[in-house]
């Protein structure tokens, strides 16, 4: 379990420090992957049904189907691999540390007589939520944010899992599609974004504001 | 829900809120007769029906206002009342003042809301309720300091509702601005429901704190007496005339609901009560004349799509019964016996000589003061309706439109008659309306007043706070029938019948007197002009062009007087807001970075100082 959630912090720090949107990418499907190990043995260690078909809906979604629309997204739109970083990687994850070490102070002060594994995976998740706000916030293209909210959403399941042993089956399942949705519709925004600017730069959409 | 609403009955019928329904179905049955003449080939079907679903939805929001028992409910029903009068006010869509008027009334009536809510959640925070009787107990165990906290934020919140100075400015802009049945409406009526937020938050649950509470609203109403009786001299449009006595008119009130504060603190039961009957008697009685005005003023402008009173003149000919329940309502509202004004102001001056009989030597002077600003308002408000009644109805009409106006349909007069008959009915029938009054400030002020009777067909109030006091307004008005009839049996009798002549006024030979020679309504203020000059700063411009060294070919002359509040508070208040929200604007950037670096901070400095909120 430890070595589980220790995989899905260690990707996000991996996604920090990727220079390339197809690293970020691949990035995301590894730390995908290792939240459905997760997900799969808590499922085996309670024996649920449920979380079983959670786990088996995250694979299929998260670790398949949308890595491989980002990366269909940016395979059509042709634009040159590096990510954009406003924040260098060293200092990325210098800062990356500093948010692990934030939500370890924040979850000792929430939840002082936590289990030693609980209190872990609520660190984790909430380190991977920061640092999803945080590839959100330092990177430029318009694919990076939709990583960064997925990095987050990932955090946010795992909290989810970890400290009350999922959520409700139908908002797991409805979150699934949400999410789904969600990226499908961002990719087409990045596409139109794309066509009409020939960029996807976020930073240079400022003349938008009224 | 359940966390706001502890139990299902979440209304309240206890004297004060019944009170209150009253005055709004007095006010709303004849407004609502009005509008079916008043609205008919002014607009298009759908906009009278939209007009209809407005009024009902004002009205019954107004209803669940002065009605639910629980803060929450009751802020949700203010804002409710707040919105749907806005949507009113901007009804004619087509003149660009009406968005002007809306857009300074919806900015001023939430910075009002504002401060209630803050109040409001204050006492939440003590009592952990919202339910009225929970936050009463919680006020308590209250801290002064918190208290009068609560009381100013209060104080600011419902005075901008209730259009106290200075925070009266959207009155006069708004309410003449909304159909003449929805003026009456909202100056009738809904100014009122601030009062009642006054009397149910402050007195009842808050409970009078201390001293200068009372003395406070007692100021600032007597300054409201003033400042509104001042600007309606000036006022030529006559629907803004009749807000600014709004203005006046809720001076009054506070006069008596501040006075009867004072009492409380004083350990003045008696007087507490006395004053407290005479702020609300007041309060029905201005829904009741006010109401009427506005419905005249609506006659007048439907019939001659005027509002200014110098285009009109020789309305009382064509318009017979619009001019006779005007006069009604003017004579009321300048309290000229035996009218319903007459006796509620009587009542607040009488409440006053209880204080200056029973006080320190502070009190008295005070109150001494207080009695003389209220005669002197009512003095100045017959002025201004002799000026108002004058030069709209009497004369020769100053313009076509003036000329040509017909009197209105029959649900018009139908309504003004209405409470014209009100207005006289509330006047003569002064003994049982204070009787069932005294319930309901008794119950306000938590005084039981089983005791207590105040009778007046006997000439005394009894109990007698001090000395006696006499008076009967049924005996005043047949003393006044006497009075006048036998003068007139006098004058027949001494003077032999008189014969009618009708000719011309004399002209000193000019033989060519038109209405450009009457009296106008800036004539008639003049002298209030002057008297009054160190508060109007009034200044003029002339215009004169010459013919010839000996003749003038025209000559204009246009008298302006300075907007003292809007100069010297709103103006420089606005332009300081403008000057830190363009400030504001550099952290806009546009950049969506930016913007998440903003939450990411946020949510950081959520995580880090979480101990400390």
């Amino acid at each position: 379990m430890q070595l589980l959630l220790t995989g899905v912090l260690f990707m996000a720090f991996v996604m920090v420090i990727s220079k390339r949107v197809s690293a970020l990418i691949h990035g995301f499907r590894a730390q995908s992957f290792f939240l459905f190990l997760t997900a799969l043995y808590i499922a085996m260690l309670n024996n649920n049904a449920e979380i079983y078909i959670v786990a088996g809906l995250l694979f299929a979604i998260k670790v398949v189907a949308i890595p491989y629309i980002l990366s269909r997204i940016v395979r059509r739109i042709k634009v040159e691999e590096g990510a954009g970083l406003f924040i260098n990687p060293t200092l990325s994850v210098f800062i990356a540390v500093l948010l692990t070490y934030l939500s370890y102070l924040f979850t000792g002060r929430v939840m002082p007589d936590a289990g030693r594994s609980q209190s872990a995976a609520v660190i984790i998740s909430l380190s991977v939520t920061l640092i999803g706000l945080f590839l959100m916030m330092s990177r430029m293209k318009a694919v990076s944010q939709i990583i960064g909210l997925l990095v987050m959403e990932n955090g946010l399941f795992l909290i989810a899992m970890a400290s009350a042993g999922g959520m409700p089956f139908f908002v797991e399942i409805a979150v699934f599609f949400d999410i789904f949705v969600c990226v499908v519709i961002l990719g087409m925004f990045v596409y139109r974004i794309n066509k009409l600017f020939t960029h996807i730069n976020v930073s240079k959409l400022q003349e938008l504001k009224g | 829900m359940g966390y706001f609403i502890n139990n299902t009955a979440f209304l309240s019928f206890d004297p004060l809120s019944v009170f209150f329904l009253a005055v709004i179905g007095l006010v709303s049955f004849p407004s609502a007769i009005y509008s079916i003449g008043y609205l008919k080939d002014h607009y298009s079907p759908q906009k009278i029906a939209l007009g209809w679903a407005l009024f009902i939805a004002f009205v019954l929001s107004m209803a669940l206002v002065v009605t639910v028992k629980n803060a929450f409910l009751f802020l949700i029903a203010w804002e409710l009342m707040s919105l749907v009068s806005y949507f009113l006010v901007v009804f004619d869509t087509e003149h660009e003042k009406s968005i002007k008027a809306g857009a300074i009334y919806i900015v001023m009536t939430h910075i009002g809301t504002a401060f209630i809510i803050a109040a409001i959640l204050i006492m939440f925070k003590y009592a952990h309720s919202f339910d009225f009787p929970a936050l009463k107990e919680a006020c308590l165990a209250m801290p002064p300091g918190i208290k009068n906290l609560i009381f100013i934020l209060f104080l600011i919140g419902f005075g901008t509702k209730a259009g106290i100075v200075p925070l009266h400015i959207w009155l006069p802009y708004a309410h003449p601005q909304a159909p003449s049945h929805i003026s009456s409406l909202m100056s009738g009526v809904m100014i009122k429901t601030a009062i009642y937020g006054i009397i149910r938050f402050v007195i009842m649950i808050l409970g009078v704190g201390s001293l200068w509470w009372g003395s406070a609203i007692l100021v600032i109403a007597s300054i409201s007496c003033l400042v509104g009786v001042i600007y309606a001299l000036m006022e030529h449009d006559i629907k803004r005339l009749l807000a600014y006595h709004s203005v006046e008119n809720i001076g009054i009130i506070l006069l008596g609901v501040g006075a009867s504060m004072v009492f409380m603190k004083l350990n003045m039961p008696i007087p507490a009560v006395f004053a407290m009957i005479a702020g609300l008697y007041h309060l029905i009685n201005h829904a009741l004349f006010k109401g009427l005005l506005f419905l005249g003023a609506g006659s007048v402008y439907k019939a001659t799509g005027k509002r200014n009173m110098e285009k009109m003149g020789g309305l009382i000919k064509a318009m017979p019964w619009t001019a006779a329940t005007f006069l009604v309502g003017a004579m009321a509202i300048s309290a000229l016996p035996p009218l319903n004004g007459f006796v509620s102001e009587w009542l607040t001056l009488q409440a006053f000589f209880m204080g200056l009989a029973g006080g320190t030597i502070g009190v008295k002077i005070f109150m001494g003061a207080l009695a003389g600003v209220l005669a002197l308002t009512g003095g100045l408000a017959a002025a201004c309706f002799v000026k108002a009644f004058g030069i709209t109805f009497l004369a020769m009409p100053r313009s076509k439109n003036a000329a040509e106006a017909k009197e209105s349909p029959f649900s018009m007069k139908f309504a003004m008659v209405f409470l014209a008959a009100l207005t006289i009915i509330f006047g003569l029938a002064a003994a049982p309306i204070i009787k069932i009054l005294t319930g309901v400030s008794g119950s306000a002020l938590a005084i039981d007043t089983a005791n207590i009777n105040f009778t007046l067909n006997n000439f005394i109030i009894t109990p007698q706070g001090a000395g006696n006091i006499y008076l009967s307004p049924l005996i005043a008005g047949m003393a006044l029938i006497f009075i006048g009839a036998a003068t007139a049996a006098t004058l027949y009798f001494a003077l032999g019948k008189s014969k009618v002549v009708i000719n011309k006024t004399w002209d000193c030979g000019y033989y060519k007197l038109n209405s450009r020679n009457e009296y106008t309504a800036t004539a008639f203020s003049k002298p209030f002009r002057i008297a009054f000059d160190f508060f109007l700063l009034p200044y003029r411009k002339t215009e004169k062009i010459w013919d010839s060294f000996y003749h003038t070919k025209s000559f204009t002359y246009e008298v302006y007087t300075t907007p003292v509040f809007k100069q010297y508070i709103y103006e420089p208040a606005l332009r300081a807001i403008l000057k830190i929200a363009n400030k504001m604007k550099k952290i806009q950037s546009g950049s969506m970075h930016l913007y998440i670096f903003y939450i990411f901070i946020t949510i950081l400095t959520l995580i880090i100082f979480m101990d400390r909120f």
